[in-house]
């Protein structure tokens, strides 16, 4: 079934009014995304004061338009949405995404309910208030005041903060992490997270989904839905306010009120998600599932060069609840054919610094083949008589000619060169990282995740079994009658 | 003594009463099936003696009424009673001293417990959160619960998995696997309690809060039992 905000990510045809000929003005920046991304609907803008924008010709209202109008950006001051709202509704549309500012979180909450209201009773769904616009790399959207050069890919990001939505776009271009879609929630008065998670859940373009979460209004439909969402795709979330401070200040920051933090990770939890503290754990975690990679089984094993980052590894491992067994034994003997006798063949194993870009290959490989090493953690610690980008080259090497879909998760320390090397393994689809402890990291999301699904699946299935049969869990007995 | 939870909500509000006498608390758990020591009310010495002696000596004697906060500050309670001398002894003891200290307080009566050997304190809660609706926490009792916040929550109704989940989410959950000479904890006994918890603040709107306080853990096998319950109703007029 085609989800209800279908037309959102693909519409035929989009308004923006108060489309201004200012480079300045937001009415501007997002009509000349759209334009500059490469959108293949129609576009309007809509501005009684002009007759072009940017080489379009301009209309004095959505009404006026002729043509099929899906979505309409509205970038006008709050008072005037309402009028906005009507004139659409006159004309069609399906979305109203209102980027103004002005409503609940400088508490007009009267005029947000009367927005979503007139909406609502014209057939209208509302992104927002307040907030940045939406990104859907798959139609080559770019509906925002955010970069226009995001990288394409398979991560959504759902945020409720407009600043650090548009500086995680950003910073997505630096990590080079790929999106299918951006979306600034603001206010939520109408679409919510739950609206989106159902998109994305049967979203093809989408393998995980990155949350930036100040608060919520309907917290049983967001349990509902996300528990459905993980048990298919990955959720990431950053909780604002994960100490009661925080909390106060994000419920100050966008009134939305949202409960202690304690209930927060349980909920989180329960649903299968998982919760993360900072951005860059959020986009090491979304390295990882942007593969999409199935976990085969329990066994890691570590190839370092260095046993200092071995252990730090090993730590980062044991913290997140992976024990490290000792390697199989005929790849022991295996290892033993050619590596030095200083060499450690247990777990990690440790080629030794002077590795060269062939141990890891050869140790890598067999481990790939071997049926008893599930996924695999490579760690390179630069020196002065290795070379990264060879290393790089090397584990590629061994990747691709066993074409066997094993979790392989690098992680390379040291200078510029070898930076350069975990963008060349990183488009060459191994997730990389710049030191142990954040590839240890990223590769036990793996396992957590795969731990968080299991828990919702069961949970799905007996809620399943149990409301099919009756909705009360217990029927009301009489006390003293045994 | 037939009666609903229904019943004993109604009998409270008639009495301007937000929360439950102990043993309507115990009733109310009795009726999920949830694990209570053996109990009785006696409303003079001889029933004392008698309820005793049904249960089986040692017993903890408490005061029951709806006006006193801390009973142990007016001379409520008699822990340890280990003989039916003693038991009437120690009613005519507490029924003193409660009118002494507090002459205008209505007294139902005398609730007679079993003595309940020592276990890991746990406790379980739940209530009703503005956005999740209603929610079941659990956490290890004493310091770890006021320190440290070694607390767990979900929404409610849970599901076994979720019930599991939550155990083994503390911090403290490391206890299960036994300590000073203890073997390893009745883990199922403490997911069943969280279950029938999540059960009761889903199906009784009147109730606001539930207060398991201790939970008493046994080993693998022995169970647990609830030490001592809480029960705050709301403002709901009922259905």
């Amino acid at each position: 079934m085609e989800s209800e905000l279908y037309r959102l990510f693909y519409p035929r045809g989009i308004a923006i009014v108060g489309a201004s000929k200012n480079p300045s003005k937001i009415g501007h920046i997002v009509l000349k995304n759209i334009l500059d991304g490469g959108y293949k609907g129609r576009v309007y803008p809509v501005n009684p004061t002009a007759e072009s924008v940017l080489g379009l010709p301009c209309y004095p209202s959505v009404s006026s338009i002729n043509g099929e109008v899906d979505v309409v950006i509205v970038s006008v001051p709050a008072d005037k949405t309402i009028e906005v709202a009507e004139d659409a509704g006159r004309a069609g549309a399906q979305f109203l995404v209102v980027l103004s500012s002005g409503f609940k979180e400088v508490g007009n909450k009267e005029l947000e309910e009367r927005l979503v209201q007139v909406a609502r009773k014209n057939g209208m769904r509302v992104l927002g208030p307040n907030i940045f616009g939406y990104v859907y790399t798959p139609a080559k959207l770019n509906a925002s005041f955010g970069p226009p050069n995001l990288l394409p890919g398979n991560i959504a990001f759902i945020t409720q903060s407009g600043a650090l939505g548009i500086a995680l776009m950003g910073y997505s271009i630096v990590e080079e992490i790929g999106v299918s879609s951006v979306v600034s929630v603001g206010n939520k008065a109408d679409i919510d997270d739950a609206d989106l998670l159902s998109f994305f859940l049967n979203d093809p373009n989408t393998q995980a989904v990155i949350m930036y979460i100040e608060g919520i209004s309907d917290g049983r439909k967001f349990l509902d839905i996300a528990s459905e969402f993980s048990a298919r795709k990955p959720i990431i979330t950053i909780k604002a306010g994960r100490t009661e401070f925080g909390a106060k200040a994000a419920a100050s920051h966008t009134g939305s009120l949202s409960s202690g933090p304690i209930l927060w990770e349980g909920v989180l939890r329960q649903v299968g998600a998982l919760q993360v503290k900072d951005v860059q754990t959020a986009f090491d975690y979304a390295r990882i599932f942007e593969r999409n990679i199935k976990l085969p089984g329990p066994n890691v094993l570590v190839i370092t060069n260095g046993g200092g980052a071995g252990v730090q590894a090993t730590d980062t491992l044991a913290e997140r609840g992976i024990r490290l067994n000792e390697p199989p034994k005929d790849y022991v003997d295996y290892l033993r054919t050619f590596l030095p006798p200083f060499a450690s063949t247990r777990n990690p194993v440790d080629i030794t610094g002077g590795a060269s870009d062939e141990y890891y290959y050869l140790a890598l490989r067999k481990a790939l083949e071997h049926e008893e090493i599930h996924s695999i953690l490579v760690l390179y610690c630069q020196t002065m008589t290795t070379n990264p980008m060879k290393t790089a080259e090397a584990i590629i090497k061994a990747v691709q000619e066993t074409d066997i879909k094993k979790p392989v998760v690098a992680g390379f320390v040291g200078g510029p060169e070898s930076k350069e090397a975990i963008s060349y393994l990183y488009r060459a689809g191994i997730p990389a990282y710049p030191t142990p402890e954040r590839a240890a990291e990223a590769l036990s999301a793996i396992y957590l995740y795969s731990k968080r699904r299991s828990v919702v699946e069961a949970r799905l299935a007996y809620l399943k079994t149990l409301y099919g049969k009756s909705q009360r869990l217990v029927e009301t007995r009489i006390i003293g009658e045994k | 003594m037939a009666t609903t939870p229904q019943l004993l909500f109604e009998e409270a509000r008639r009495e301007g009463r937000k929360k439950l006498l102990e043993h309507e608390a115990l009733m109310l758990c009795e009726h999920y099936g949830l694990p209570v020591p053996r109990y009785g009310v006696a409303t003079n010495s001889k029933e004392a003696v008698e309820v005793a002696t049904k249960i089986g000596f040692p017993v903890v004697m408490k005061v029951i009424s709806p006006d006193i906060v801390h009973k142990s500050d007016v001379g409520g309670v008699a822990l340890d009673v280990k003989t039916p001398d003693e038991a009437r002894e120690k009613y005519i003891t507490i029924t003193r001293s409660v009118m002494l200290r507090a002459p205008n307080a209505r007294v139902t009566g005398i609730l007679v417990e079993e003595m309940l050997p020592r276990g890991l304190e746990m406790i379980v809660g739940a209530s009703r959160d503005p956005f999740f609706g209603p929610i079941v926490m659990i956490g290890v009792g004493g310091i770890f619960v006021e320190v440290l916040k070694d607390v767990s929550f979900r929404v409610a109704p849970l599901t076994p998995p979720d019930a599991y989940d939550m155990l083994r989410d503390l911090k403290g959950y490391v206890l299960f696997g036994g300590f000073r000479g203890m073997g390893p904890l009745d883990e199922e006994a403490v997911v069943d309690v969280l279950m029938k918890v999540s059960e009761m603040i889903t199906q009784l709107d009147e109730v606001a809060e539930i207060d398991i306080n201790p939970l008493l853990v046994y080993e693998r096998g022995r169970g647990a039992k609830v030490a001592d319950v809480r029960f705050i109703l709301g403002d709901t007029r009922g259905e």
